[in-house]
């Protein structure tokens, strides 16, 4: 059946793999065609996914139970022994975030001569194989958290936001400092909660994370910076993700979301007028203008994906 | 500096629930396992190559330890009621879901070992065909028709008992 259609034979592995998410999006496409066609085998994937759903449902809870004392010291340990091993390791430069964040340091050193730190990368050395700074290491482990924890459906949010006070004082206080979940509802991104997570630096950093009513995510990492030193906004995008981070005060943040250059950027001002302001609780009709009308000096837009992928 | 800080500490959550559901019956079971298979890597730290699936390869140094435990502890089948371990794992029980989750439970309790565990890691952990073969040192072939007759398995046990037709259709 289907002739018309020049569609593949659609196998039993290849059903299981639609399921799991793992074709890419024109062969999926085309089962999914497929499947409008075929009722028995879309009762089946309805029903895998159904099992998936039932699994998170039954062990998922767990998730919520603080793991021992042993198994936390090993995990930290561990953590320490795989970075150590990691650092001075080429390889790892060709990790795509990696190459990200890379390419954005080598973007700022050229825009604005120098780099936060000292690490001032002359952009005509090939790879910059040196420590990174702070702020690359801020803004590749809040890609990483974003990345993660976006896809998570059960496991986003280690608290959610139902209390919004209750959130940003227990995130404030693994922080140390002061912190919160900006208003977004203007952009109709709406705060659903946050988790805390390791900082480069070894502090704790506070991962807000929003939606929309598409269930597009968006997520604010906070951390704190070592050396206190303000940096000024930076924007990296990878594939349709966007990334814009800074440094402000005695804070890092960085905001990432599937969205154009515009779309962030707007929502960047609005985030950063509301961390400056302190405003804890802003009504959704913005900020009040003339406080801070425009972030300081925005780098150009630029896509700094890898040129070889 | 903590680069591994957030992988790891994913990592370190999917091996805490795999080895939950893994080993349904007692929560301090699960958590030894994780414990050992932590130390074993540890251990071991400097034979992982950065750049390397580190998800993998946590995951295949649990399964070995796993593996080991079970041929120490053989002599001792461990049966635990499935309502003990619901009572246990699911809280707060939702009300519309309880009787499909209990099927589920039991239908997780009858596939054999080699299916149940594919299975996990596949729909719960959602680690790739390759990290699968690679953690349970299988050929993906074998992952794939595990994978295959452990879905299909569960699918009859929930529809025979009733329970497929509330099995709301997931977009």
């Amino acid at each position: 059946m289907g002739g018309a259609m020049a569609v593949l034979p659609v196998q039993d592995e290849e059903l299981h793999a639609y399921v799991d998410g793992h074709l890419p999006a024109a062969r999926r496409i085309e089962i999914e065609a497929w499947l409008a066609r075929n009722e028995e085998a879309a009762q089946r994937v309805d029903a895998y996914r159904a099992q998936a759903e039932l699994l998170h449902e039954l062990f998922d809870p767990m998730l919520a139970e603080a793991p021992s004392e042993a198994v936390r010291a090993l995990a930290e340990q561990l953590n320490q022994r795989l970075a150590a091993r990691r650092r001075g390791w080429r390889g790892w430069l060709n990790q795509p975030v990696w190459r990200m964040a890379a390419g954005v340091a080598l973007l700022v050193a050229g825009a604005v001569g120098g780099f936060v730190g000292n690490e001032a990368v002359s952009p005509r050395q090939p790879v910059p194989v040196t420590r990174p700074s702070f702020i690359q290491t801020f803004a590749e482990e809040a890609a990483q958290a974003h990345t993660f924890y976006t896809s998570e459906n059960r496991f986003a949010v280690e608290m959610g936001a139902d209390n919004r006070e209750a959130l940003d004082s227990w995130l404030s206080e693994k922080l140390g400092r002061t912190v919160f979940g900006p208003d977004l509802s203007g952009f109709g991104y709406h705060l659903i909660g946050g988790r805390s997570l390791p900082a480069p630096g070894g502090g704790a950093g506070a991962q807000y994370m929003y939606e929309n009513d598409d269930h597009r995510r968006l997520t604010l990492f906070v951390g704190s910076p070592q050396g206190g030193q303000e940096q000024a906004f930076s924007y990296a995008q990878r594939g349709d993700v966007s990334m814009v981070y800074w440094v402000e005060g005695s804070l890092a943040y960085a905001l990432i979301g599937q969205m154009n250059h515009d779309e962030l950027m707007s929502i960047t001002r609005t985030v950063h007028q509301e961390v400056k302001a302190g405003q804890h609780h802003a009504s959704p009709s913005t900020a009040t203008p003339g406080t801070d009308p425009m972030p300081p000096a925005i780098q150009p837009a630029m896509d700094v994906q890898p040129k070889d992928s | 500096m903590t680069n591994f800080g957030i992988e790891l500490g994913v990592h370190i959550a999917s091996l805490r629930r795999y080895a939950r559901s893994l080993l349904r019956g007692d929560p301090s079971e699960a958590e030894d396992l994780v414990q050992e298979s932590l130390a074993r890597a540890l251990s071991r730290a400097d034979q992982f190559k950065p750049g390397t699936n580190l998800r993998a390869w946590l995951f295949t140094i649990m399964h070995n330890v796993h593996v080991n435990q079970i041929r120490q502890k053989v002599s001792r089948p461990v049966e635990v009621p499935v309502e003990d371990v619901e009572q246990r794992l699911v809280s707060p029980p939702r009300q519309e879901s309880r009787v499909e989750l209990r099927q589920m439970s039991r239908a997780l309790d009858e596939l054999p070992e080699e299916q149940r565990q594919v299975l996990l890691l596949v729909a719960l952990e959602g680690l790739k065909y390759d990290e699968v073969a690679e953690a349970l040192g299988i050929p993906i072939g074998t992952v794939m028709s595990r994978l295959s007759r452990a879905r299909e398995a569960v699918r009859v046990k929930l529809g025979a008992e009733g329970g497929g037709a509330h099995l709301r259709r997931v977009k």
